[in-house]
């Protein structure tokens, strides 16, 4: 076996220096090492490395004597003390002798039973103890010699009628009642194994007293004690017990290192309410309010108060335009009589382009902003539906941006949140962009995927908001990264109320 | 988005070629689809582009297929347009006045095979029906279309509004005649469908001149001219709805499908006693569509190309346009079966799927522009880093729930909470008002993580507020919860003047009384003069609605006062 003296304690490193490889017992470590209380520990823990093993066991039993026991040693059993005063004081009643000795009844009842049993006292005829014999019998003699033998008797020292005797006056339990009491004891014997010696060996190759530095205190400090002396050596692979500390969550990690990349390219970071209008959300992004996509089973409808109280001018006023005949835009519109209530029905924010649509008139030409924005769809929940979650968004302004700068752009993307190796964009379809193109990209673990949208904004979404100069809007799906980022796959984990559970969670 | 699932076999017929595999899939980008499943003969399609009802066929979506691998752009002599009105044969429609302000447009055509309709060409011409009425007409509401048995007709066909307890016919599906209202109440699409005309005084009708039901639209057709069959070879199709152009369009798109799988189309002349958009007679299928001129120079500002009028002209042919180019200008005519052309980007987007995106390279914004993260991310992630520092774990929640977990449990009245009208689940039925149910909501179901429970969110919550133009405020809130058998009062407002300390702000209690906190032990954080938050310990009653055995402390702060008030 592989020992590390390590990972010795100081009593066990004592008790392998002190002894020689035949016995050793508890004895022996307590009366000559002072380790009398801590033998057992010492013992198993020694045995536990297997440094030592039981040689053999034996039961010893000893007799220990009273405080009664004591007393009688002192001032004579009962026995011997009734016999002494009758002798003195001639024949007494029982009662009388017990108030003269100071004796309980009961017990001196006990003591002449056995003094007249043995013929040395007798009852005379008026009922009073008198001399008969006189002389201490053969068994009052063998208990006075146990008393004056010592306070603890080996029973292995005791002759066949000593031991007689000693029954007589034993007791296992209730020890006060008897003079002597009596202790059972198993004696263990052991010897060091071949390991025990090799440790042994150690200890003495390395210098290893046991008498090392354990824990240094400031007081050792403070009076420099810890000079000249050794310190103990920890053994530094024994397992340290589990903190719990204060931690980011993994998921927002995540979503900071896209706000910082996004940040380290120049983008500008918006945000906005949660509850929008439908103008900002839908119109002013050029989406009809007949569209399929504005039914009720699409967006969450806030049902008190159902409608802003306004919305901001001139936009209102050109949207509505555009809606029907296109306004200055040079677009033929969606030729309908636009709503001015229903643009006020307020609703969860449904997507993160809103904010976009919002940034448009106080935006930096040039100037590229983004968002990563809570958005809210009527969706059932489930491992790749979430009717809460993050979007991330963003747009780019400028006079010489063209769908090529913003093929660029996505690629871009594609390798910094992606690690893409090869990218494909395809014809795509959003209601606010013209042209749209999708962008896939090929993940190096989930293969090819569909990384997100992106267009140049309709001129009837940006001339109301006062922008002359193409913009370019993206969007990307970053949940199914994040996902693989945390080696989770369910989205509903992204958002785990589990504390235990997010505590365990590691971002890469 | 429309999914549709043609036949590959009659796909290759319409497209003149077949292709398979990887480039099928490449090729029907150009239709902005995707292939989401081949099924031995049955593709399934699902179809991107709202705007593009023309494609939602098997006929319609082969024609671009044909086009883009190099085809000619097919000739549709059917049509009439403005100054050329085709011969009607003397088939019309008579719409009546009574029907104006209920579904006042109706349009209508006709086609005879010299071949019966086969069972695919049925169920292609269904499948359309369904398509175009389901995603273009709003679930039928501004579109309905019918097929019918042009043999059991004789025209001109009447429109009108008809009594809904009076009139009675069997529909499709049922031998036993029924009353209109009958019918809304009992036939599965007078269930489904009903509710488009039920609140009118009288119901959309369209019979032939003998008084021969065809439908009533937008439910359901008659039993009998409404029962097309395989093998049929006149077809009469008529369209119902409230806006002429989409009506039109569709009839368009259905004529040209039909055309192209071999019928002849014979034109129907719609009377009006009213004005329509197009003029009280109007001659079905008509070419109304307006052509968009553009300026290459903005194709090329787009596109980031330099192309020559030509070239842009050319790649607007592939996907079906005729052009004419004029110096720099083109002018773009959209074929008959479509009216997606709202502005000329719409021209260059065309065009650019015309040239193929694989043809275009990359290339890097040049503007410089200054990256700056949002002053409330910015504080959010300084007071993150504290609460970390202080022992935190960072939690992300949810920001819908139930009014069980953000009302009752937390022992407080409903008035300030954002509620969804149309709530798909009552699990996602209220906006969350506060932190502290999701925080709480973590400790009722971590009692087996080793204690103590250090945990926080910085998010947004939302309440109703009338001052606000939206009448609802989002704030930006921290909300933290510690949970610990020896967790107080004071161990929080240790942890708070740390806070406060480290973002630099001096902050005050006020004692206060809430219900979610135990009186005696509940504070507001007063800070620059206003209230910031609250904090204390966790009411006993609101512990015992979470199932929560441990003692909790926690503490709301409203991070954009306080930031506000930093940045004075």
């Amino acid at each position: 076996m592989e020992i590390d003296i390590k990972n010795l304690h100081p009593l066990e490193i004592k008790v392998l220096l002190n002894y020689k490889g035949d016995e050793i017992t508890a004895e022996q470590i307590g009366s000559q090492l002072g380790f009398e209380s801590q033998s057992n520990q010492i013992f198993s823990w020694l045995s536990g490395k297997e440094l030592i093993k039981e040689k053999s066991r034996t039961l010893r039993t000893i007799y220990e004597l009273t405080e009664l026991g004591a007393e009688y040693k002192a001032k004579g059993t009962p026995a011997e003390r009734i016999l002494a005063l009758v002798k003195e004081k001639g024949a007494m009643s029982l009662p009388e002798i017990a108030q003269a000795l100071g004796l309980e009844n009961k017990d001196v009842g006990t003591a002449f039973g056995q003094l007249s049993k043995e013929g040395i006292l007798a009852m005379d005829a008026e009922k009073k103890a008198s001399v008969k014999n006189g002389e201490p019998s053969a068994s009052m003699k063998a208990v006075r010699a146990l008393l004056e033998k010592g306070n603890q008797i080996l029973d292995s020292d005791l002759s066949d009628d000593e031991k007689k005797a000693m029954a007589t006056v034993s007791k296992k339990r209730g020890a006060a009642a008897a003079p002597f009491k009596v202790i059972e004891r198993e004696d263990l014997v052991y010897e060091f194994t071949q390991a025990g010696l090799d440790a042994k060996k150690m200890l003495q190759d390395k210098g290893v007293t046991g008498d090392e530095i354990g824990v240094l205190t400031p007081e050792m400090l403070k009076k420099g004690d810890w000079k000249g002396k050794a310190f103990r050596s920890y053994n530094v692979n024994t397992p340290p017990a589990r903190l719990i500390i204060g931690r980011h969550n993994p998921y927002t990690v995540f979503l900071d290192s896209i706000k910082d990349k996004l940040v380290s390219l120049g983008f500008e970071e918006y945000d906005g309410p949660l509850v929008e209008a439908e103008f900002w959300n839908c119109d002013a992004l050029f989406m009809p309010q007949f569209h399929a996509a504005r039914d009720i089973h699409d967006v969450y409808h806030v049902k008190t108060p159902t409608m802003a109280k306004e919305i901001e001018q001139p936009y209102l006023d050109r949207v509505a335009e555009v809606h029907k005949n296109g306004w200055t835009t040079g677009s033929r519109g969606w030729g309908y009589e636009f709503d001015r209530n229903f643009t006020k029905r307020l609703i969860l924010r449904s997507q993160g382009t809103v904010l976009s649509a919002k940034q448009l008139h106080k935006a930096n030409i040039p100037g590229k902003y983004f968002g990563i924005a809570r958005c809210f769809r009527y969706d059932k929940v489930d491992a790749t539906h979430l009717s809460d979650f993050y979007q991330t968004e963003g747009i780019v302004l400028g006079k010489d941006v063209n769908m090529k700068t913003l093929l660029g752009l996505l690629k871009m993307f594609a390798v910094e949140f992606a690690g893409a190796t090869e990218v494909m964009y395809v014809p795509g379809y959003f209601p606010f962009t013209e042209p749209s193109v999708e962008i896939h990209v090929k993940h190096p673990v989930l293969g090819w995927i569909e990384l997100g949208g992106a267009g140049i904004f309709r001129p009837e979404v940006t001339k109301p908001m006062n922008v002359d100069v193409p913009v370019l809007a993206w969007g990307i799906g970053i949940d199914r990264m994040a996902l693989m980022s945390l080696g989770l796959n369910d989205l509903r984990e992204l958002f785990s109320p589990d504390i235990e559970n997010v505590r365990l969670r590691r971002s890469k | 988005m429309p999914k549709i699932e043609v036949s590959a076999k009659a796909l290759y017929k319409y497209m003149g070629k077949k292709v398979t595999g990887q480039e099928f899939i490449d090729l029907i980008q150009c239709a902005k689809a995707e292939l989401d499943e081949e099924d031995g003969d049955t593709l399934k399609i699902e179809l991107n582009d709202t705007n593009r009802p023309d494609l939602w066929s098997t006929a319609g979506f082969g024609r671009l297929l044909k086009l883009y691998l190099g085809g000619k752009i097919p000739e549709y002599p059917f049509f009439s347009r403005k100054g050329d009105i085709k011969d009607n044969g003397g088939r019309e429609v008579h719409v009546d006045p009574s029907i104006k302000d209920y579904r006042p447009y109706e349009v209508c055509f006709m086609v005879k095979g010299k071949e019966g309709i086969s069972e695919e060409g049925l169920k292609d011409i269904i499948q359309t029906q369904e398509k175009l009425c389901w995603n273009y007409g709003r679930k039928r509401k501004s579109i309905a279309m019918g097929v019918f048995r042009s043999d059991m007709l004789k025209f001109p066909l009447k429109y009108y509004a008809a009594d809904p307890d009076k009139t009675k016919f069997a529909p499709l599906g049922f031998e036993e005649k029924m009353t209109l209202r009958q019918i809304l109440e009992k036939h599965p699409k007078g269930i489904e469908f009903g509710h488009i005309i039920k609140d009118f005084p009288a119901y959309p009708y369209i019979t032939d001149c003998d008084g021969n039901t065809l439908s009533m639209p937008p439910v359901i057709n008659s039993n009998e001219s409404g029962a097309v069959e395989v093998g049929d070879k006149n077809l009469v199709v008529e369209i119902t709805g409230t806006d002429m152009p989409s009506l039109v369009l569709s009839a368009s798109i259905v004529a040209c499908d039909l055309y192209d799988s071999g019928f002849e189309v014979l034109p129907v002349k719609v009377v009006y006693p009213y004005d329509t958009p197009f003029g009280r007679e109007l001659t079905i299928p008509y070419y109304f569509q307006e052509p968009v001129t553009v300026d290459v120079a903005y194709v090329n500002k787009l596109l980031g190309e330099k192309f020559t009028a030509d070239e842009a002209a050319e790649y607007c042919q592939k996907m079906g346009s005729r052009t004419k180019v004029e110096g720099d200008i083109i002018t773009v005519y959209p074929p008959e079966y479509r009216n997606d052309f709202l502005h000329s980007v719409d021209a260059i987007e065309d065009i650019m799927i015309g040239r193929n995106l694989k043809n275009f390279v990359p290339e890097m914004p040049s503007d410089f522009t200054k990256g700056k993260i949002s002053d409330e991310s910015q504080f959010g992630r300084q007071v993150k880093n504290i609460m970390v520092g202080l022992g935190y774990q960072e939690m992300t929640y949810c920001y819908l729930g139930s009014a069980k977990d953000f009302i009752q449990k937390m022992n407080i009245t409903p008035e300030k909470v954002v509620q969804i009208a149309n709530p798909m689940s009552e699990n996602f039925e209220f906006v969350r008002p506060s932190v502290l149910p999701c925080l709480l909501n973590s400790e009722s179901i971590s009692s087996n993580a080793v204690y103590p429970h250090n945990i926080f969110e910085i998010g947004k919550i939302a309440l109703i507020n009338p001052e606000e133009n939206y009448g609802v405020s989002t704030i930006n809130a921290l909300g933290f919860l510690s949970a610990d058998k020896d967790t107080t009062f004071n161990t929080l407002n240790s942890q708070i003047t740390a806070l406060f300390y480290y973002i630099g702000a001096e902050y005050t209690l006020r004692e206060a009384e809430d219900p979610r906190f135990i009186t005696g032990r509940c504070a507001k954080v007063i800070s620059g003069g206003k209230e910031v938050g609250i904090m204390g310990e966790i009411n006993p009653v609101v512990l015992e609605n979470w199932g929560i055995q441990v003692p909790c402390a926690a503490c709301e702060l409203n991070l954009d006062i306080i930031l506000a008030d930093k940045q004075k």
